[in-house]
């Protein structure tokens, strides 16, 4: 609870940061706000506590999750190093305040024990990435992609709330307890009402808009190409994680009584969403593409988890998406220094020939870039291992098993476009000369990437936690 | 007296399906936004018939008054006179037709298979702003007050995009 | 209600009949000049030749207007307008509609006005009309704003939305105890005084402020010099109503004057006593219990109405004289005006109000 409200604060504080001449101070502002955020988080561990006339829940989930979600924000502040030092950059205040009220919203929808909750913190985090997505006022591209997605998005949220306005109608509650009782009566009954169903399915079309699930992945690929990158990495990351930390609770406490009726239309769509994003994934041509419909890929594997719904699938998501946090952080963090340094017809490029000979001119980057794609894909040793392990063995439980075929086949699919990019750092041969990266973006690379390596050999160590 | 305010509801429903009607058919995006802004004003008689008066002039205010408006302005900025009928293929409208149809038919079937409990008791002053503000303030305390953070982001956001930057010339 | 009916369609009418003779009366005063003189004894039946003229007149629709809308735009705007006099009350007890949403109410029906204009502009499909519909619309939504702002002040202190409370608290048959200057400590009852002592304007003296960002928002949400952008003649023609002629430009103009009367009326009943006497019981001269009857009387509904009447006319004379003082603003000073002085001054106003209201009273 203090972290949302602490976070609130520091985003007006830092607005008021701008004022000020020198823009060095937002930076390390900005990390300290999230670092004091993540120690008023980790303050609630233990504690079970329902705020403000069960408006919020506050468990250990929600700091697992609030965790996961401030530690990626920490680490893609600390590549956003180029705020602020270029003209393409002009409102650098803006850009990190907006990104602490994105969090709040994330946080909002982890702790939600309220529907009226959850649509606010969707809007906080989707309006907040509307904006962010268009921040390059001067790319049409980030202009299209910004309008493409508050288009699709408010459209998807008008259908959550629908969904939310039908549920309500037909339990009269908004808060999951309520609902998760009339379901569960209403069940046992066999008289759950015809408007449940219809809402239930509203709502779950809007979550599975925000996670981009097929088929409502259709703003996906065009919103992270056109976005900027440092705001890509954020959007794949924090409202991917926040989105299925939502989707499954809403699933699995609200609507545990009905599991028979979604199960069967979630577990199509997560068959769709693995096969659309793994297959179409291996046909890009550009690296910022192919980590789009990736990240569709990866919505599908987390999808999976909440088919499965047998207790095990809440850790199974929460380690899935730190694991895969770390991986797309550090990806997108050599795509931008990558991008920033080559040009290709007037912008930065973003193919995989960019990553030519990568491992000669800057083998520490290329290596950073190697093992998140090595966790991406789901290689032992690496954090992305266990994060697929976990979710299938979930699936297991749950007698999956045709589901998990597919999406084990579905991961050596994934195997293939990962390694593209592996090939190009290190066969081909060096065209530019070395890129230059700052300290403080080499430190969060390398600690995304250790990061990623423990997890790998040693998963307890945070699975206990979980 | 009730069957005037029954008659009242028929009118009333009436005219708000015609104008909403309209608003997808008009051939002009004008008169589409002016039906939208005639399908609002039904919306909210209906509010008066329901004792939501607060509810009634609210939507009257947000959205025929601010958003309708702002709807108006820049329709007629862009100058839409003469309607070019835009050219999709087939298979989008075909696909577009099936989805709204299915849905439409998912919604009517769920409504007409819907018991309406009777409520428990009636209360008058429900729609009232006394009650309205102390539900609001009380039980909706947390999501009011993170509203603002979400209208603020959003005033935030189009403040930054909407300014003018270095070397940016408007028109 | 019928009688409130009755009594709103008569004042508006009247309105502009007395409006526009009274305004050209004032503007040749001011200008040092006559006015109107031949028609009449002093040019008193000037304006029913001016309205005969008018009646009379071809009713012109342009060639590639949009037909139906711009036959409609009149009529709304001017329903808009008179839809508000339904929630001012014209006494102790004639009052439209009793709803408890008053001024809320006027609120919406003020942004509604926009929507009329708007269709006029546009379905003139004349450039001088779009232009000017577009910054009525401009200037109507900005100044709405600290125009809210500062309603939403009263009806802080007046703990209601609703036009009769806020009537009854400002005077002698108030239910309320009212101290001089609303400062409740130094313990100076003028409840059984009444008159102007009670008024809103008197009883938080910071209403002073406010009435005045009220008085400049409701100029302009009227249109009237000097923030006459929309219908500047000497630029854009005519504004929004450039094309319309005959009994359909009466109709706007009857809207027009209908507001100003209608933005007086609720200035005088938000600030300054509404229907109340503005003469205070001294000690045995019972200045306030003579001038006005006691609600649930003839008289007193008679008594209500004059003095509302008296005060609205005051603050009509009022407008008419800065339109004839003040020149014009330019689009971007209208804008400064509005957003970067009236709503932060409004915004201020409201949270001293809210700390008045927590500690004063």
């Amino acid at each position: 609870m203090l972290s949302i409200i602490s976070l609130s604060i520091f985003g007006i504080v830092n607005l008021f940061l701008g004022f000020l001449k020198s823009r060095r101070i937002l930076l390390p502002a900005t990390l300290l706000f999230l670092i004091v955020a993540l120690i008023l988080n980790s303050m609630d561990w233990n504690q079970q506590a329902l705020y403000f006339g069960d408006m919020l829940r506050v468990n250990n989930v929600f700091v697992n999750f609030a965790g996961i979600v401030l530690i990626t924000a920490l680490l893609i502040v600390g590549i956003s190093r180029h705020f602020g030092n270029d003209e393409e950059h002009t409102h650098p205040a803006e850009y990190y305040a907006i990104l602490l009220f994105s969090v709040t919203g994330a946080l909002m929808m982890i702790g939600f024990e309220n529907l009226i909750m959850l649509f606010v913190g969707v809007e906080v985090l989707s309006v907040a990435m509307y904006v962010l997505t268009g921040t390059d006022k001067r790319n049409i591209r980030s202009n299209e992609a910004a309008l493409k997605y508050f288009l699709m998005g408010s459209f998807a949220t008008g259908l959550l709330l629908f969904g939310v306005a039908m549920v309500y109608g037909a339990t009269g509650s908004f808060k999951l307890g309520g609902i998760a009782s009339y379901v569960q009566m209403a069940s046992m009954y066999g008289a759950v009402s015809p408007l449940l169903y219809v809402g239930l399915l509203f709502l779950f079309i809007g979550m599975l808009f925000k996670v981009s699930a097929a088929p409502f992945h259709f703003w996906t690929p065009d919103v992270y190409e056109g976005a900027p990158t440092i705001f890509t990495a954020f959007m794949s990351t924090v409202v991917k994680t926040a989105g299925f930390a939502a989707f499954y609770k809403i699933a699995s406490t609200a609507f545990a009584g009905v599991y028979g009726f979604w199960a069967q239309s979630l577990a199509v769509m997560a068959v769709l969403t693995l096969l659309i994003g793994n297959i179409t994934a291996a046909y890009q041509g550009s690296f910022k593409r192919m980590m789009a419909y990736s990240s569709i890929s990866h919505a599908g594997y987390l999808l999976l988890a909440v088919v499965a719904k047998v207790p095990s699938s809440q850790s199974a998501i929460l380690f899935y998406s730190l694991s895969y946090s770390l991986a797309t952080v550090a990806a997108f963090g050599v795509l931008m220094a990558v991008s920033e340094s080559r040009q290709f017809e007037g912008r930065g490029d973003d193919r995989y020939e960019a990553f030519n000979g990568l491992a000669k001119t800057n083998p520490l980057l290329a290596f950073v870039l190697t093992v998140s794609m090595l966790s991406l894909a789901g290689i032992p040793l690496t954090a992305g291992f266990w994060g697929k392990f976990f979710i299938f063995s979930a699936a297991v439980q749950a007698n999956l098993t045709s589901l998990l075929v597919i999406a084990v086949l579905m991961s050596c699919v994934g195997i293939y476009y990962y390694f593209r990019v592996i090939i190009a750092m290190y066969l081909k041969p060096a065209e530019g000369e070395g890129i230059s990266v700052s300290a403080g973006f080499t430190l969060t690379l390398v600690l995304t990437t250790v990061l990623t390596l423990l997890l790998g050999v040693f998963p307890d160590v945070v699975k206990n936690i979980f | 007296m009730q069957n005037q305010i029954l008659y009242v509801w028929y009118l009333l429903t009436a005219v708000t399906i015609l104008a909403a009607l309209l608003v997808v058919l008009a051939k002009n995006p004008i008169h589409s936004v002016l039906s939208l802004v005639v399908t609002f004003f039904c919306l909210s008689a209906h509010y008066v018939l329901l004792n939501a008066q607060f509810l009634a002039v609210v939507n009257i205010i947000v959205y025929a008054g601010a958003i309708m408006v702002l709807f108006l302005f820049v329709i007629m900025f862009l100058n839409l006179r003469e309607y070019t009928e835009e050219t999709k293929s087939n298979f989008a409208k075909l696909g577009a037709a099936v989805v709204g149809g299915v849905t439409l038919v998912a919604i009517i079937a769920a409504l007409k298979k819907v018991q309406y409990p009777m409520p428990m008791r009636y209360d008058v002053r429900t729609g009232f702003v006394e009650t309205l503000g102390e539900v609001l303030f009380r039980d909706y305390l947390l999501p009011f007050e993170l509203v603002t953070v979400l209208f603020f982001v959003a005033m935030v956001g189009a403040v930054m995009l909407g300014k003018r930057e270095k070397g940016e010339r408007h028109f | 209600m019928l009688p409130s009916l009755l009594i709103c369609l008569a004042l508006t009418l009247a309105s502009v009949v007395v409006g526009v003779y009274a305004e050209r009366k004032l503007s040749g005063f001011i200008q040092d000049r006559m006015g109107p003189t031949e028609v009449g004894p002093y040019g008193l039946l000037q304006l029913g030749a001016d309205l005969i003229k008018l009646l009379q007149k071809e009713d012109i629709i342009p060639y590639l207007a949009d037909r139906k809308l711009f036959l409609i735009a009149p009529g709304l705007i001017f329903t808009a307008v008179f839809l508000g006099y339904a929630v001012i009350p014209l006494g102790p007890d004639w009052i439209g509609s009793a709803t408890s949403l008053g001024v809320f109410w006027l609120m919406a029906i003020v942004s509604l006005d926009v929507i009329g204009i708007l269709m006029a502009g546009w379905a003139s499909n004349n450039k001088y009309s779009l232009l000017g519909a577009m910054r009525s619309v401009a200037q109507i939504v900005s100044y709405e704003v600290p125009l809210g702002l500062v309603v939403l002040c009263v009806a802080m202190l007046n703990q209601s939305l609703d036009l009769q409370e806020i009537s009854f608290g400002q005077g002698i048959y108030t239910p309320h105890p009212v101290y001089f200057f609303g400062i409740k400590s130094w313990g100076l009852d003028v409840t059984a005084a009444g008159g102007f002592l009670s008024w809103n304007i008197f009883r938080m003296p910071l209403f002073f402020v406010a009435f005045i960002i009220y008085f400049i928002a409701s100029l302009a949400e009227c249109n009237r010099a000097p923030f006459d952008l929309p219908e500047a003649e000497s630029e854009l023609v005519g504004g929004f109503h450039t094309e319309y002629s005959g009994f359909r430009w009466a109709l706007v103009f009857l809207s027009e004057y209908a507001m100003m009367l209608l933005v007086s009326m609720l200035g005088v009943v938000l600030f300054l006593g509404s229907w109340n006497t503005p003469l205070p019981n001294i000690g045995p001269v019972r200045l306030a219990d003579w001038t006005s009857g006691a609600p649930g009387t003839i008289l007193g509904g008679i008594t209500g109405l004059a003095w509302l009447l008296i005060k609205s006319a005051v603050l009509v004379f009022v407008q008419m004289w800065v339109r004839w003082t003040y020149p014009r603003l330019r689009v971007d000073q209208l804008m400064y005006l509005g957003w970067k002085v009236l709503t932060p001054a409004a915004l201020l106003l409201v949270f001293l109000t809210g700390i008045w209201r927590l500690w004063m009273v």
